[in-house]
């Protein structure tokens, strides 16, 4: 680990300045969860860290007219007790499926947006394209966690964020603050993250100097229903196999609006049209709920040792989209 | 938690209760010292440098650089140690040859496996030390790698060393060869046998190197003095053979090394060869200072001794009756970089649990670019299990008979020879599976989608070996009892147990402590489950002892002949109804004479087996390949249950470890050599989110070569649980796993084949 100056503002203005200097070589620390590991390891050697925990208006949730205001120091702890977000199950269920009490009580949501790849090859160094002498380390390599969508290009990494695939599904946006000082942007979510084509790039849109403050989440209607199902192969601290997130909203038990969402199975969060399509005006059963997984996975171009992944992934659209309407059997 | 005995006439007052463990207190508030916690004045921090290749030569190294940035104090490769012998050093659970032990520590002409060190610098901090090893240039010329027992014993392969010929059959042949040795175990006519069965099955298993994964890393501090003597501060499971190690590697006399053993976050066999703290002693050697190496995960999962991943084929046949007629083991086992798998004692237990008439076992111990194997728990036995038990399974439905009864019908009892040549004396393998088939759980039956039961039994020896304590008796009557074996396990309250028996005093007046190598007598590691029973041994001669000399006391206090006074029931008693407690004599005579101490040593020559019967409810969900474990329930053969909690404890620990095997826990390699998934985000171990508790079943065969009857009970419960798992795994989907671990994607796998 590199040393580093370590500043603690109290505002957000404050922070942004900080983030500014040394060319923009810092970092932000939220719950540092995972800075802390990129830091020992190497991966990221910023000039100044940036602990962002003193801003008091990045923390909480407040209610307004179209929706909340989610601070991004909001942890997962904070998602569990909070009366106003309870009616995201989707959300909450992200928070509760982490079986760690550490992570839930120091883990933030704006950290877990920002979260970087758990791809080996980046956290070996290699970067978020995973070159090495011009060679795609993953294509030829061990990438029985890489993508199976959207992989055509030269990032093949998994996007790493467990409540992004929940928060797309709800049509959340992310407030951007910076880098000039009062410089703010409120940005949907889904287009917040990228996939790398260059070795330049980040795998979201942030530029040096910038940093989520909030999260916004429309207002929840009485038909709306949601579910997240995340395939982990242990029931303690993991990351899941593949994610699937939906938000139906549900007249007369027809569904007149649906996002489906995909995790960790693409460089970025994968909304699935094709699924979605399928859901609208119809009736929730089993068959329509299988035929939505596979149409979620119908593009898929697994690489060499995850063609396992593509019934995983199909499997947890269709749980979630059962789950989201009671209809998933054992109640899971 | 139930206990059956064999014998429930035999009564103890101290062996068989459940005090609280003399070290609890200390580790539950983290007063407990560790080798982490070791703070000398003026010690610096020793960073290694690792080979980014699996296989490499290494033609140059200039450190230079690293030695001239401010704060570096030393650099050291492996030419900083002198020339080692080449022969053999025993290590009690594995042996290994020095100069292969010197290329471990620090790499030589070539570099074997990623991860291997290559240098190591002394530096005033950790970061300065990272960043130093990071000026260091290294030359190598790669190689091409190679990964598998089965492919390095292509005869094309990549060779590891120019000087490793194969011991084929007891011969030294001069045939270089990933293969260091080829024996092989014949009892019977063995196609005679095949002949006779009615069925045969024949199947290859894979299985993936594993790691022990204890929570407390490698660490190792040493300070080489003015004098010449050289105090090493280490976790280790046996300070005496690390003593050894290290004295051999700096040519330097036993006497002059003292290892100082801190207390010991887990082992389970991967601390018994030594990685850090040679290079720590001649780091301090060089700089006249105290110096201090942790290593981090991945320099645990890359650069220790993990188990080896093996190639095993295994046919078996049983007549109508189901009597098994013949047995064949094929067993190529990776030792990685070095020779010296655990493929002998895979070997032998590949068929320990059964009566085998006609049988013969090939074993391999083949050189793969992996880190050198090393023992963990039970080393061997579960990857042969795994072949073993799943063809019986195999065979009984075939045979349509129950697997429990075909277990009984051919276990191996009292005089049965095992195929490596030994005659069992009593064993209780008869017990640990009826035990089972009398347990609540084989009664309930399991119902349920998806759902199955497996069962699966095992064996693993207990080793004798040396072992010393001394006790010393203070004033008040309590006794200080020092002891050689480092303590992974709670044994040294099962050892005191032991003491306060012979004595018959409350062990609460027993104080145990683990003795450095200058103030104990020499003691062999721990490992082979030897530690409760023959460091146990040791401990009731020094209570014998002990009681001799209370007699002597008693005598001289009554004034009657020594030979009229007898030691029983906690004191001495004498003619005419005369009795005096351990405490009251004490007390009474303490002030004169010389201090009472007794010392005890053992090297017992009749260690038991054990042998333990597992059986596991699973549900596999079909859609993602994933195995839940609904219910589990162990039972063992452990001679005598000294600390009956610790004896589940162990029971449990074992099962989880191999249930962790079993399903989910593997190093990943690509192409190159690299592990790809040296963290625990990767490298997935159960914890208690993923198992149900786990119902340990105590069956009491005394061991008939041991005063109260031990038996080891460590390792055998790792031994069942992936054949156990795979059982039921077939159970519930239908689907035969051969390779480990059975995690999702590959039981997904399965089950689409099957589709």
């Amino acid at each position: 680990m590199k040393n580093f100056e370590f500043a603690s503002p109290q505002t957000e203005a404050e922070a942004v300045g900080l983030l500014q200097d040394h060319g923009g070589r810092t970092a932000v620390l939220a719950g540092g969860t995972d800075l802390v590991g990129l830091l020992q390891a190497d991966l990221v050697a910023p000039e100044r860290v940036v602990d962002v925990r003193q801003i008091q208006s990045m923390s909480g949730v407040r209610r307004e007219a179209d929706g909340l205001w989610v601070g991004a120091l909001t942890t997962l702890d904070d998602v569990l007790a909070s009366p106003l977000l309870k009616p995201y199950l989707s959300l909450v269920q992200v928070a509760d499926a982490h079986h760690a009490i550490q992570i839930q009580s120091s883990g933030t949501l704006g950290g877990d947006l920002c979260h970087l790849p758990n791809c080996w090859y980046y956290r070996n160094g290699y970067g978020l394209l995973a070159m090495k002498d011009g060679e795609s380390l993953v294509e030829t390599g061990d990438n029985r966690y890489h993508a199976i969508l959207g992989n055509s290009g030269p990032a093949k990494f998994v996007n790493a964020s467990r409540f992004a695939p929940a928060l797309i599904a709800w049509g959340a946006k992310v407030r951007i603050i910076g880098p000039a000082p009062e410089q703010v942007e409120v940005v949907p979510l889904e287009y917040f993250y990228i996939s790398p084509k260059s070795a330049n790039q980040g795998n979201t849109i942030l530029k040096p100097g910038q940093l989520i403050s909030h999260i916004w989440l429309p207002a929840i209607e009485p038909t709306h229903v949601s579910a997240t199902y995340e395939v982990l192969q242990m029931e303690g601290l993991d990351w899941p196999l593949a994610t699937a997130s939906v938000t139906l909203d549900v007249e007369g038990g027809i569904v007149r609006a649906a996002r489906v969402v995909l995790g960790h199975v693409a460089p970025t969060p994968w909304v699935s049209q094709e699924a979605a399509s399928l859901l609208r005006n119809q009736m929730v059963t089993e068959d329509l709920a299988n035929a939505v997984g596979a149409a979620a996975v119908s593009k898929a171009t697994p690489l060499s040792n995850n063609e396992y992944k593509v019934q995983i992934a199909k499997t947890a659209v269709k749980r979630a989209v059962l789950k989201a309407v009671g209809q998933l059997e054992g109640g899971l | 938690m139930s206990t059956t005995e064999a014998n429930p006439g035999k009564k103890y007052t101290v062996i068989g209760t459940r005090p609280i463990r003399h070290d609890g207190v200390d580790k539950v508030t983290g007063r407990a010292k560790y080798g982490g916690d070791i703070r000398l004045t003026g010690m610096l921090f020793g960073v290694m440098l690792r080979s980014p290749h699996a296989h490499a030569n290494i033609k140059s190294i200039d450190y230079s650089a690293a030695l001239a940035l401010p704060g570096v104090h030393a650099v050291v490769t492996v030419d900083d140690f002198p020339d080692a012998e080449n022969k053999i050093a025993e290590l009690g659970e594995g042996a290994i040859n020095l100069q292969h032990l010197r290329h471990n520590v620090l790499a030589g002409p070539k570099a074997l496996y990623r991860g291997h060190a290559v240098a190591a610098v002394a530096a005033d901090t950790v970061n300065i030390a990272e960043d130093a090893c990071k000026l260091i240039k290294v030359e190598y010329e790669v190689l091409k790698p190679v990964l598998t027992a089965p492919e390095a014993m292509k005869p094309d392969a990549p060779l590891l060393h120019n000087n490793v010929y194969t011991n084929s059959l007891g011969e030294e042949t001069k045939q270089l060869s990933n293969v260091a040795k080829h024996f092989r175990f014949e009892k019977g006519d063995l196609e005679a046998g095949f002949k006779a069965a009615k069925v045969i099955v024949e199947r290859e298993f894979n299985t993936a190197t594993v790691h022990q994964g204890y929570i407390e890393p490698h660490n190792g501090t040493a300070m080489w003095n003015s004098d010449g003597k050289v105090t090493v501060w280490c976790s280790t499971q046996g300070s005496f053979t690390a003593r050894q190690q290290v004295a051999e590697l700096c040519h330097i006399p036993v006497g002059n090394v003292k290892v100082i053993p801190m207390e010991i976050g887990g082992g389970f066999g991967g601390k018994v060869s030594v990685y850090l703290e040679p290079v720590a002693a001649i780091l301090s050697k060089k700089t006249g200072r105290p110096v201090k190496i942790i290593m981090n995960r991945a320099d645990c999962f890359e650069g220790t001794g993990p188990t080896p991943g093996s190639y095993i084929r295994v046919k078996m046949g049983a007549d109508a009756n189901g009597k098994i007629t013949a047995a064949e083991a094929y067993m190529a086992y990776e030792a990685g970089g070095y020779p010296g798998s655990p493929i002998g004692a895979g070997a032998m237990c590949v068929f320990a649990c059964y009566d085998v008439p006609n049988g013969k076992v090939d074993g391999f111990d083949v050189c793969v670019n992996k880190p050198h194997t090393n023992a963990y728990r039970a080393p061997g036995a579960t990857n042969a299990a795994m072949a073993t038990e799943t063809v019986i399974d195999e065979i009984c439905e075939q045979l349509k008979m129950c697997s429990m009864e075909f277990r009984l019908k051919n276990a191996a009892v009292e005089g049965t020879r095992r195929i490596d040549g030994p005659v069992y004396p009593r064993i209780g393998m008869i017990e640990s599976v009826e035990a089972i088939k009398n347990s609540d759980h084989w009664k309930t039956p399991l119902t349920g989608k998806n759902r199955g039961r497996g069962i699966a039994t095992g064996f693993w020896f207990n080793c004798g070996l040396k072992s010393a304590v001394t006790a010393t008796v203070n004033f008040d009557g309590s006794v200080g009892l020092v002891e050689g074996s480092t303590d992974i396990g709670g044994s040294r309250t099962g050892i005191a147990m032991q003491f306060a028996e012979t004595l018959g005093i409350p062990v609460d007046q027993v104080m145990p402590s683990v003795g450095d190598t200058d103030s104990v007598g020499y003691t062999d590691v721990t490992g082979g489950s030897r530690v409760t029973f023959a460091t146990g041994w040791a401990a009731y001669e020094a209570g014998l002892d002990i009681a001799r000399q209370m007699c002597q006391r008693a005598a001289t206090l009554w004034e009657v002949p020594a030979d009229q006074v007898k030691y029983e029931n906690g004191g001495v008693s004498g003619p005419g109804g005369k009795q005096i407690s351990f405490k009251d004599l004490v007390v009474q005579t303490c002030k004169h004479g010389e201090p009472i101490v007794g010392r005890g040593s053992a090297d017992p020559q009749c260690p038991g087996g054990a042998f333990a019967t597992h059986c596991v409810d699973v549900e596999v969900d079909p859609d993602t390949g994933k195995v839940t474990v609904l219910r589990y329930t162990a039972s063992q053969d452990v001679g005598t249950a000294i600390h009956p909690a610790y004896v589940e404890g162990q029971i449990q620990g074992g099962a989880v470890q191999g249930i962790g095997w079993g399903l989910n826990e593997e190093y990943f390699y690509d192409q190159s050599g690299v592990m790809r998934n040296s963290t625990f985000l990767d490298y997935r171990m159960p914890t208690c989110l993923d198992l149900p508790m786990i119902e340990a079943i105590i069956v009491e065969v005394p061991n008939p070569g041991h005063p109260y009857g031990v038996r080891g009970v460590g390792e055998v419960p790792i031994v069942p649980p992936p054949a156990a798992l795979a059982n039921a795994i077939y159970n519930a989907v239908g689907v035969r796993m051969t390779q480990l671990p059975m995690s999702p994607p590959r039981v997904l796998h399965e089950i689409l084949a099957k589709k």
